[in-house]
């Protein structure tokens, strides 16, 4: 890996596909290539990871993601929702990852590739990238385009009058009209960045085919929502598709040659493969799983990272970001202040869906979240005012400076207090089971 | 600047208690503003910077007693989907956050280099704020 890493912080053109389909190692490979690289220096990185759900770095993932549902056992065929509705069989194992970049919560799969280009900041622009992936989507769906939020979508309308076509190279729009209130124009690739001064990196999705679109919502759609106020930055929400009308199967194809495109036009858009040269996007596809290659005057650089044989989780800052990605003050410490209350408040006065049938009547739960932890609570049962007084100040006094992460089952904290009636206390903790995602 | 005190004719003397020294600025955008005591400095991004972002929507601040050095993110802010890390122009500790930021992100967008500010900390080495741009210095930076 020390030839690689050389590499790494000399070659102006650099272009990788991974072999990992592990998210926390993606990531934390693209956020070493943004950190080694030269200023000047442009990469395009390709990765495909396994079920995911991907949250913005300022999100907060009680609010982006039904946490109930990760880790779920593998179901045959129907499985119950929390409120008890039928859907969708879900994944096994989904894993929560919370990226370094900006913006709202996306999901992966293995239908679903992963772009990312790190170049100098006075060279980038938002849109820029996305046009590069819109125009390797047109070879195989010519209804793409980059909309306004700098997201990829598909026009769904019929093909317009011939006198109405746009440039073939227009990527902002398509031969088709683009939006009717029956059918809007369908999200395929979602964009984030991260910036620094003389770095920028964007990355975003692709889903090509996704064999779970249906399933996807459940995952995106907390129960907890209703009852949380929080700052930070929210989720856009969407209708998406898959890039191909989704024959399953067909997935690793689709993959390759949509990985195959994409170096394509990168390697065009930088003038990488002009003739007479050696170019990396054409050998890159014949080269074996760690095998890296480069020309001799550090122009460029291509290969496989991320196999079982490179060893890439061994180089140091590689696997310092892994272990910063999965701890959980990253995951869960790094979400922005946020409240959670049973009932409408002065801070949070949207009507409240109806609690559960065993949910005490004159019960309250108020908590206020700073970092993850509890750092004040109001959780009273009773109806008559002294009494909810002083449950409140015992309730606060066992969750306060809790982590909510390491809480397993809040019947284990709210039951420490002597309480008269403990199946009251067994309701609200089953509620709040439910609300942080403790409830599998 | 040193602190101003004067006395006229039908006045009562009076000092201006808080002077401050030149505003000084990084390349990396941000801007610092010391105490008339050059004990503690005011930390932002710049009003070239705050245009580039876009609109604010959230903004990360630093802890309270954080020790940073030069350069060391001291929070971030995200625009338009898009997370830039925000660096201390100097080292020191972190005494105040501006918690306006907290509910009022686009007060950076607004007033980056007045009531948007982020930060205040305590200056371990005036020397590192004298070694960094002025603002004609920073202007024709910006400009190239």
């Amino acid at each position: 890996m020390q030839a690689w890493k050389a590499l790494v912080q000399a070659s102006k053109y650099q272009i990788y596909v991974s072999r990992s389909l592990d998210p926390f190692l993606n990531l934390s490979i693209e956020h070493y290539l943004l950190q080694q690289s030269p200023p000047s220096s442009t990469v395009l990185f390709l990765y495909v990871n396994r079920p995911c759900v991907v949250i913005g770095r300022n999100q907060n993932p009680w609010l982006e993601v039904d946490l109930n549902l990760l880790k779920q056992p593998r179901a045959s065929g129907h499985t119950q929702n929390v409120d008890g509705k039928e859907s969708n069989p879900l994944w096994e194992n989904v894993q929560l990852v919370r990226r370094r970049s900006g913006g709202g919560t996306v999901f992966h799969d293995e239908g679903n590739v992963n772009y990312s280009v790190i170049c100098p900041t006075a060279n980038f622009t938002r849109d820029k990238h996305a046009e590069m992936v819109t125009m390797a989507i047109r070879e195989v769906n010519p209804r793409a385009r980059v909309n306004e939020r700098h997201d990829i979508v598909l026009d769904q309308g019929s093909v317009l009058e011939e006198m109405d076509w746009p440039d073939a190279a227009d990527m902002h729009r398509t031969m088709f009209h683009p939006s009717s209130e029956k059918n809007p124009p369908l999200k395929v690739s979602g964009s984030a960045y991260k910036m620094t001064r003389q770095r920028s990196l964007h990355h975003g999705t692709c889903l090509l085919a996704s064999g779970g679109l249906a399933r996807i919502s459940q995952y995106l759609r907390s129960p907890s929502r209703p009852f949380i106020r929080a700052r930070g930055v929210e989720s856009v929400r969407s209708p998406i598709s898959n890039v191909h009308e989704t024959p399953k199967a067909s997935t690793p194809r689709f993959n390759n040659s949509f990985q195959m495109e994409v170096t394509k036009t990168f390697a065009e858009l930088y003038g990488i493969g002009r003739p007479g040269r050696m170019c990396g996007f054409r050998e890159l596809f014949n080269m074996n799983d760690g095998e890296i290659l480069c020309d001799w005057d550090s122009e460029w650089v291509t290969g496989f990272v991320g196999s079982k044989f490179d060893n890439i989780d061994e180089v140091q800052e590689i696997q310092e970001g892994i272990e910063e990605l999965q701890s959980s003050k990253w995951l869960y410490g790094q979400t922005p202040q946020f409240t959670l209350s049973s009932h409408s408040n002065e801070e949070d006065e949207r009507e409240r869906p109806p609690l559960p049938k065993d949910f005490p009547p004159s019960a309250r739960v108020y908590l206020k979240i700073r970092s993850g932890v509890v750092e004040s609570s109001k959780i009273s049962i009773s109806s008559d005012e002294d009494s909810a007084n002083t449950e409140r100040k015992k309730f606060d006094h066992v969750l306060k400076d809790k982590r909510i992460h390491d809480i397993g089952d809040f019947n284990d904290v709210l039951n420490r207090v002597e309480h008269g009636v403990s199946t009251e206390v067994s309701s609200i903790s089953r509620w709040l089971n439910i609300m942080f995602g403790k409830s599998s | 600047m040193a602190a101003v005190s004067r006395t006229g004719p039908g006045r009562r003397a009076f000092t201006t208690s808080i002077a401050l020294q030149e505003k000084k600025y990084t390349e990396e955008h941000e801007w610092i503003e010391l105490s008339e005591d050059g004990k503690t400095g005011t930390i932002g991004v710049s009003v070239y910077a705050a245009k580039n972002l876009g609109d604010v929507v959230f903004v990360e601040l630093p802890a309270l007693d954080l020790e940073i050095k030069a350069g060391d993110s001291m929070g971030a802010v995200e625009s338009v989907k898009s997370a830039s890390d925000i660096l201390s122009p100097v080292s020191g500790k972190i005494i105040e956050a501006n918690d306006v930021l907290q509910e009022k992100p686009g007060t950076i967008n607004k007033s980056p280099e007045g009531e948007g500010w982020i930060a205040r900390i305590q200056v371990k080495d005036g020397g590192e704020v004298e070694k960094l741009m002025s603002m004609d210095e920073y202007a024709k930076f910006t400009a190239e």
